[in-house]
């Protein structure tokens, strides 16, 4: 904002961003826990990395820590232990639901041997996830010609007036129906009568999509504005990337209960995300988690075990109620040819 | 960095051409001559070197005066013997030159226009030596004249930043307006326009300062041993004192440049009696915003005005009424979706009496205000973010004086504040996801006694020592959590409210302030210095940028928040070179400061009922060595000021989640060790001058991340203690020239000034951030505020 703001003043770029070429002290390579689970129904995954430093071209991979040992345990003594599904990932069994009242413990043991362990964290339960609703938005971009848009989640709930009440809302992969164009389709250009001619198809245009995105939108909030208030909150924003919402998209949102140590984790990883190099930026945070080497306790490890109670809901999202969209993709071919996409809609689905 | 390098050998080599009457001059070659020794000598200008053409030339002991002649001659026939001979000329300084005549001779003196004097003789006002004869320390008066000798930022002459060319005195960077004095924050400032506090004088997001020069008269920066007629911030006064017009007759300033312009007009509205100034100032940046085709930036705006009125009424000679009117506005719009405004105003009534030749009172009564919103109409969620606060308050000063040398002051003051720490209120008229939300108020009453009492013993020692009374309550309406025992004060901790009733007192706290400082001088041109002065601050800025940003916070001091005291002990030599044309001091201080608002990680301040959630109260501690050199006369002008010093903050909490840096000192965010300013002014001509200024100062701490680890598909950075690294050294090279057209007559006095700051184009950083962009691996990025050359030109009209 600085930046543009500059532009202004001065009708030509006297600010700028641009690399810098400093000396970025080397870190060490710390042990980073992502993942929570809940009251819901397994598998819950919990992922095991390696930080990477600053700085170099050639560093800045994120490593996974494979083949440990991880299991949690309840107050009550029972433990649970994890399998690993893919390098670094370990999965709760699908049997396994945390249970609201109890505390849990994450516990560690690396291939070296060295043991770690997270603090306890005890379960409360959730205020109910009365309903969800969304609204088109419109965000406005560098290019004004192009803004973008997208789908905005809301939550309506009440919340209790007599605790303190700190809510996390994920959202579960979400499916939408793939609209293709396959009567569209052409030859392609190197065919040797008639390239780029039509070609039409006669399937499919119908598809269904379960979309994994890598980067995964989060909210948080602590009940401190809205004590004992029937609220509604927005969650989520969902882009329009030309696909999503040409038919009916259906999102997934959980609203989860966590406990006072994991929100303000939360809301430094919300903060840090919102940083953006102008002069109002707030100074850096250090994000301490919850894990603990049990040898050697001045060992920073980073991230959060969380363990929560969850309430869930499914709302569909149809086109035609959506007042800002993008210019939709065609895709001119058989849907089915798409990443992922299926025929069949998922058995739940009920737009 | 050629050029400065010519601006240090300047300043080192030039040959000063004024002499000074110290010592008796023999005049002429000893033959024996007893009677009718002929002396005869010439006057000319000691800028220009040009022929003063009937000077008066008067020998006191003979009665005598002859007149120069048109090349400047003058001669005199003299018996043997000590004289005087004072030269006098309009418009210049008079000059006395005691000589002794002993055979015939010549006296070939230069005589310095009176204007120019103005112009250097600049610190510590008028009297040349009134650094080593008074027993004030660390106080700089910097005359308005001389600020006008600097080059300009952006075309525009600012006084703050001119502050910080000063030893002691720094800044954050290229986009912070407020001042680090002594190794303290921002808010340990207390800036006051004719008397009344102002709380953000900036334009532009603190570009620059947002005071006129053309109505201000003189600027007083006093950063130890305060007078204890000043209290309620820790670190120092900026005590800027406007004009008053002429009550003789009409005149004025007019200055157009590249991106603002200027006009002040004083004068008489009863002749004698009553006398106006106005002055206003105005950016003209968005008629060039809407000019242009770039749709970003047609739609954006950038507005900002200031505008002054001093009337001053004058009773009979001994009293006199002046009321000071002073108002800032700025808005702020960026492709018209989210404007930030700011404003401040301030209204000072004050009467200044003297009841005999010892005695003066002084009452005032100001009303001050500092408001700021954010206004969000992108259409989505639309709302007004609002805050400010006010003060008003009285203020009671009476000065006795037994002689010049033993004087008392004593006197009293009072002020109401009201803080609206913020209100959000969502425009209804669109569908709105969001709720409003008012912060409560604060109110607080701030009051002091002091006395102070200024002797001098002889010529050699001087003594003055003072003492404050500082009370402060911390009144209702409110509501107060409380928080459980020995353990963090957070929202999880809460167990219980208590109301308060309107006007009830929450807290009150209280504070005694002693000011003492000594003055021994060697000699006429040496003096030792030594002070100590204590001092309270019951309201703090909470801001989590390193800058005054308008979406600061100002808090009063509550049971949470303990008022800020602090200690300053400090110790200096100064010594005046070659009959006062050079002035140096070296100062030493140290400086204790409890309870400095620190900040918990990851604090939330907008928006915040309960601040004490989000802070935790440090120590800070203060120390440094300034030394400074300054040319007064002659051709070239100019400072050479270095300061070494740090400034530290320290956190101890018995709690986990709150522990800063392990518990151990770390630099704050203006901590620069080394800080050099080198500021020279060379006039080519009675008509042009130059001036450079050149700064290099210890890059300012921030805080690397040590690793980068993911968390939901996003990439962050772990950071673990704050302010260890430093973004690289600052300096930068500023060049002005100024031309001053021949004016015909007395109505036209026009000057040039193109300025170009950053010559060499450094890209010094404001900040460093880390960033994983699309395509890249994370690495770290600059901001620089001036990336580049500035060239600004501006024309200035005096009527």
């Amino acid at each position: 904002m600085l930046k543009r703001f500059l532009y202004i003043i001065f009708l030509m770029p006297l600010a700028c961003i641009d690399p810098y070429e400093g000396d970025i002290p080397e870190g060490e390579r710390l042990l980073t826990v992502e993942g929570y689970i809940t009251t819901n129904p397994g598998p819950h995954p919990i992922r095991l990395t390696r930080t990477d430093t600053y700085g170099s071209v050639f560093e800045g991979l994120i490593r996974p820590v494979v083949q440990a040992r991880v299991g949690v345990r309840d107050s009550e003594g029972l433990v649970t232990f994890l399998t690993e599904v893919t390098q670094g990932v370990y999965n709760t069994p699908e049997s396994f639901r945390a249970i609201a009242g109890l505390s849990y413990i994450l516990q560690i043991e690396l291939q070296d041997g060295s043991n770690y362990t997270s603090l306890p964290e005890r379960i409360s339960s959730v205020p109910q996830l009365d309903s969800l609703s969304y609204r088109s938005i419109e965000v406005a971009t560098e290019n004004r010609d192009l803004p973008r848009s997208g789908v905005q989640l809301i939550a309506h709930f009440t919340d209790p007036g007599d605790q303190t009440n700190f809510y996390y809302w994920r959202t579960a992969p979400a499916s939408y129906v793939l609209v293709a164009n396959p009567e569209l389709h052409t030859l392609p250009p190197t065919h040797p009568t008639n390239p780029r001619g039509p070609d039409p198809k006669d399937c499919c245009a119908i598809c269904f999509v379960n979309e994994q995105s890598r980067v995964q939108n989060f909210a948080i909030a602590s009940d401190e504005d809205f004590n004992g208030l029937q609220t509604r909150f927005p969650i989520n924003f969902i882009e329009d990337d030309g696909l999503r919402f040409k038919d009916t998209y259906r999102a997934e949102v959980h609203q989860l209960s966590v406990s006072p140590g994991a929100h303000r984790f939360l809301k430094l990883i919300d903060q840090q995300l919102g940083i953006t190099g102008s002069v109002f930026d707030q100074p850096p945070a250090n994000i301490r988690g919850n894990m603990i080497n049990l040898e050697n306790p001045d060992e920073v490890v980073l991230g959060y075990f969380i363990a929560a109670s969850v309430d869930s809901k499914q709302i569909y999202i149809q086109n035609e109620n959506l007042e800002f969209l993008q210019s939709p993709k065609i895709i001119a071919d058989d849907c089915r040819l798409s990443e992922g996409a299926l025929t069949q809609p998922p058995a739940d689905w009920n737009p | 960095m050629q050029k400065t390098l010519f601006f240090i050998l300047m300043l080192s080599f030039t040959q000063v051409g004024i002499i000074q009457a110290q010592q008796k001059n023999v005049v002429g070659r000893d033959i024996g001559e007893l009677k009718n020794i002929n002396i005869s000598g010439r006057i000319t200008d000691e800028i220009t070197g040009e022929a003063l053409v009937g000077a008066t030339v008067t020998v006191r002991e003979a009665n005598k005066t002859e007149i120069t002649n048109s090349n400047g001659f003058f001669s005199l026939k003299l018996d043997r013997a000590e004289y005087t001979l004072e030269i006098r000329y309009v418009g210049y300084e008079t000059i006395v030159y005691p000589f002794v005549a002993v055979g015939e001779g010549r006296i070939n003196l230069r005589m310095l226009q009176e204007d120019f004097q103005l112009d250097d003789v600049v610190i510590y006002g008028r009297d040349p030596q009134k650094n080593i004869r008074s027993t004030e320390m660390g106080a700089i008066s910097i005359n308005m004249n001389t600020i006008k000798e600097l080059p300009p930022f952006l075309g525009e002459v600012d006084i703050i930043r001119s502050m910080a060319t000063l030893p002691g005195v720094s800044q954050v960077g290229e986009a912070a307006a407020g001042l680090n004095v002594r190794g303290g924050g921002a808010d340990q400032n207390l800036i006051q326009f004719a008397g009344a506090p102002i709380y953000n004088p900036t334009h532009l997001f603190g570009l620059f300062t947002a005071f006129n020069p053309d109505i201000v008269n003189d600027v007083t920066l006093y950063k130890a041993v305060i007078p204890a007629k000043f209290g309620g911030r820790g670190s120092s006064i900026l005590d800027i004192v406007p004009k008053s017009g002429s009550t003789t007759n009409w005149g004025g300033d007019l200055m157009l440049g590249n991106f603002s312009g200027k006009l002040s007009l004083n004068g008489p509205l009863v002749k004698d009696k009553i006398s106006a100034q106005v002055g206003i100032r105005g950016s003209y940046i968005n008629w060039l915003l809407q000019s242009l085709n770039n749709p970003d930036l047609r739609t954006s705006q950038a507005n900002f005005y200031d505008a002054n009125g001093i009337l001053y009424g004058e009773i009979n000679d001994k009293n006199s009424i002046t009321y000071s009117f002073y108002n800032s506005y700025d808005d702020f719009a960026l492709a018209s979706d989210t404007t930030i405004s700011w404003k401040n105003q301030s209204h000072s009534l004050r009467y200044a009496g003297s009841f005999s030749k010892k005695t003066t009172i002084d009452l005032m009564a100001y009303y001050t205000l500092y408001d700021y919103s954010i206004f969000n109409q992108s259409g989505i969620n639309n709302f007004d973010l609002v805050s400010g606060i006010k003060d008003q308050g009285i203020k009671f000063n009476f000065t006795y004086a037994i002689s010049d040398k033993n004087k008392f002051n004593i006197g009293a003051d009072s002020k109401q504040l009201t803080i609206n720490p913020g209100e959000l209120i969502p425009d209804v008229s669109t569908d709105s996801g969001i709720l409003p939300k008012k912060v409560q108020d604060e109110f607080g009453q701030e009051s002091g006694i002091f006395f102070q009492h200024d002797l001098e013993f002889g010529e050699k020692i001087g003594f003055s020592y003072g003492l404050r009374y500082d009370s402060y309550l911390y009144l209702g309406q409110r509501t107060v959590r409380q928080y459980a025992d020995n353990l963090p004060t957070n929202i999880g901790n809460v167990i219980g409210e208590t109301g308060y009733g309107s006007g009830e007192l929450i807290q009150s706290h209280d504070g005694l302030g002693p000011r003492i400082s000594m003055r021994y001088s060697l000699n006429d041109m040496t003096s030792i210095k030594a002070g100590y002065n204590k001092m309270y601050q019951f309201i703090h800025l909470i801001s989590n940028t390193a800058t005054i940003a308008p979406t600061d916070i100002w808090k009063l001091s509550d049971e949470f928040l303990q008022p800020q005291i602090v200690d300053q002990y400090s110790l200096g030599i100064y010594k005046n070179l070659k009959g006062n044309i050079f002035e140096t001091s070296v100062e030493v201080y140290y400086k204790d400061i409890q309870n400095i608002v620190e900040y918990k990680d990851g604090a939330n301040l907008i928006l915040q009922n309960h601040l004490e959630t989000e802070l935790i109260p440090g120590q800070g501690r203060a120390y440094g060595a300034e030394m400074f050199i300054k040319k007064n006369l002659g051709r070239t002008t100019g400072w050479i000021s270095y300061t070494y010093s740090r400034s530290l903050r320290r956190v101890i909490t018995p709690f986990e989640e709150e522990i800063i840096n392990d518990g151990d000192w770390f630099p704050s965010n203006f901590d620069k060790p080394h800080d050099l300013t080198v500021i020279g002014n060379y006039k080519l001509s009675s008509s042009t001058s130059i001036s450079g200024t050149f700064s290099y100062s210890t890059g300012r701490p921030v805080t690397f991340p040590e690793a980068k680890f993911d968390f939901a598909g996003n990439s962050l950075a772990f950071f673990r203690n704050r302010n260890l690294q430093r973004i690289p050294d600052f300096h930068r090279l500023d060049l002005s020239m100024n031309f001053k057209l021949k004016g015909e007559g007395k109505f036209f006095d026009g000057e040039w000034t193109l300025a170009v700051m950053n010559v060499y184009g450094r890209k010094n950083p404001f900040s460093l951030f880390f960033a994983d962009q699309v395509g890249a691996p994370p690495q770290a990025f600059r901001l620089a505020i001036l990336g580049v050359p500035l060239p600004t030109l501006s024309y200035s009209l005096k009527f």
